[in-house]
């Protein structure tokens, strides 16, 4: 799913944020990447994401070179990839549907399998009583959930999560989790950014540690 | 995808809805340079008509010398005969001329039939035939003749044709010269109100970018939404020039009569009112794509 060759990237500073890292992911995987503030894992994703241009090294993602897109087609690594924003990114003036059925709208899907789609992920995050609610109107770990429907909705093949337990407690990052874990099952590829080094104990996952932009364990 | 399905309606409609006030400043402005526009274009119209009228009255009066001898006279008669583009040759001798002369102002003045000779030429008046080049012919058959033995002078208004013709120039080129202005005006306004649009929904787009929205889908809204605005102000405009012109004609008629001899005060011609909407169609795709590149090329250079 993932290939990433020798890939460095800087923000102009002396030292690269991200040097010198190679690692592959298989399809249907679910790995962690961990490291402390500041190692460089949301720069990880978002190069992954096409968000951020890196410096150098080779990028392949579901069978995309990333570097070699441009603006123009860069929607279709979009496409591919849901991105769990670590500050849930929900538009305050649309409910909790509208939320999740934007990202189907935006793809140019029909109303009908919009409606079908935004259903099924609210089901799947168990929203659907909040579907009328605004986000405000919601708590931190439902706001999580409606980031996460959106995500799922377009039936990406990757999932990039970054710290999507970041703000919550430790309940509701286990039922998080879990929602992962259930995701990962029906097929998809989950990486999760976070520094909760309880869960990490717990889970025999593989796990990515980066430390000032290197990667020590793969 | 079709790029004018209910949805992209919907959202533009929506869009406008949000920033109704922006929207209608952009329109009031379009609107205003483009009725300053249509009475520009509304004076060259009929200016234009005015000097095509004139221009058909025109013909070239050939005075000539009181001493001319007979085979000059035949050599310029054939001249004009050989000219395919003269309609019409009348001979006036001086007597009838200055029949006709004494005719039309003995009653008003005492000098004239005070002159106890006749000092008027003889004269041939040359009709030309009609057609654009008309003037031209009239002109340069004009320089042939007047330097001919036996030619006193040649008439036709010289003067003050050319003197309307600059001026026609001159009203072509400012209204050219003003509309490019006012058309780099409206761009710039539906540029800076489209860009306004944006950012007021800026978290929406940049997030339709992350999701894996085309530039397509999310420029086609915009580029709706700028053409309205380009084509409501215009098509306003020629509604507000109709109804000056309607203005024009119920109180001055009387007054442009005299002047337009029979002819009516017109409306924009079709050529004009069509490059007018069009005009606006064109504003608002530049306007509204200039600010949509230019946000869609900062998102990803950021
Ligand atoms: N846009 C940016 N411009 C300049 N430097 C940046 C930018 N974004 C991140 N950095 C720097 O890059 C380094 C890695 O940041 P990054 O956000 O990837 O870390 P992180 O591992 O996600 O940390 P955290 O766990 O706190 O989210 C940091 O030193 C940060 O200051
Ligand atoms: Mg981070």
């Amino acid at each position: 799913m993932i290939k990433v060759f020798n890939l460095y990237k800087s923000y102009g500073g002396i030292a690269p944020v991200l040097s010198d890292i190679s690692f592959d992911i298989q399809d249907g995987e679910f790995v962690f990447l961990t490291g402390q503030s500041g190692a460089g894992k949301t720069t990880l994703f978002k190069v992954l994401f096409g968000w951020e241009k890196f410096d150098r090294g080779q990028i392949l993602v579901g069978g995309i070179n990333v570097g070699k897109l441009n603006e123009k087609n860069l929607y279709q690594l979009r496409r591919k990839v849901g991105f769990v924003f670590q500050d849930y990114k929900l538009l305050m003036k649309k409910t909790v549907f509208e939320n999740v059925a934007f990202a189907q709208q935006i793809v140019g899907a029909n109303m009908k399998t919009v409606r079908a789609k935004t259903w099924n992920a609210l089901k799947n995050v168990g929203l659907v009583k909040k579907k009328d609610s605004y986000p405000s109107q919601l708590s931190g770990g439902e706001q999580q959930r409606v980031s996460i429907a959106r995500a799922i909705v377009n039936d990406p093949e990757l999932i990039l999560a970054d710290e999507p337990t970041g703000n919550l407690d430790s309940e509701i990052s286990k039922e998080i989790f879990a929602l992962f874990e259930k995701i990962n099952q029906q097929g998809k590829t989950i990486i999760i950014a976070t520094h909760s080094a309880e869960i990490l104990r717990k889970k025999e996952r593989r796990h990515l540690l980066l430390k000032r932009g290197k990667l020590l364990q793969s | 995808m079709n790029l004018f399905s209910f949805d992209f309606i919907k959202t533009t409609f929506s869009n406008i809805k949000s920033n109704k006030q922006l929207f209608s400043l952009s329109v009031a402005t379009n609107f205003i340079a483009f009725t300053v526009l249509g009475i520009f274009f509304l004076l060259f119209v009929n200016l234009d008509i005015l000097f095509s009228s004139w221009d058909k009255h025109i013909q070239l009066i050939v005075y000539l010398d009181d001493k001319i001898s007979n085979p000059n006279k035949k050599k310029i008669e054939l001249l004009f005969n050989s000219n395919d583009k003269i309609d019409s040759i009348f001979f006036v001798s001086r007597d009838q001329a200055w029949e006709s002369f004494r005719g039309k102002f003995s009653s008003k003045s005492n000098f004239v039939t005070s002159l106890n000779f006749n000092p008027l030429p003889d004269s041939y008046t040359l009709r030309f035939a009609s057609g654009p080049d008309r003037l031209k012919n009239i002109r340069d058959f004009s320089e042939k003749i007047k330097n001919e033995n036996g030619v006193e002078s040649v008439e036709y208004g010289e003067k003050w044709i050319s003197r309307f013709e600059q001026f026609m120039i001159f009203l072509r080129g400012f209204i050219l010269v003003f509309g490019v202005v006012l058309f780099s005006g409206m761009i710039l306004i539906i540029s800076n109100t489209i860009k306004l649009s944006i950012y007021s929904r800026k978290d929406e787009i940049d997030l339709m970018t992350l999701l894996g929205a085309t530039h397509q889908y999310i420029k086609v809204p915009l580029l709706l939404e700028g053409i309205l605005q380009g084509v409501s102000g215009s098509l306003l405009a020629l509604v507000s020039v109709k109804l000056i012109h309607l203005y024009i004609v119920f109180w001055f008629q009387g007054s442009l009569e005299s002047v337009f001899r029979g002819l009516e005060f017109q409306y924009l011609t079709k050529p004009i009112i069509f490059s007018v909407i069009s005009t606006g169609i064109i504003v608002g795709v530049l306007g509204s794509s200039i600010s949509a590149n230019q946000f869609l090329h900062r998102h990803n250079s950021e």
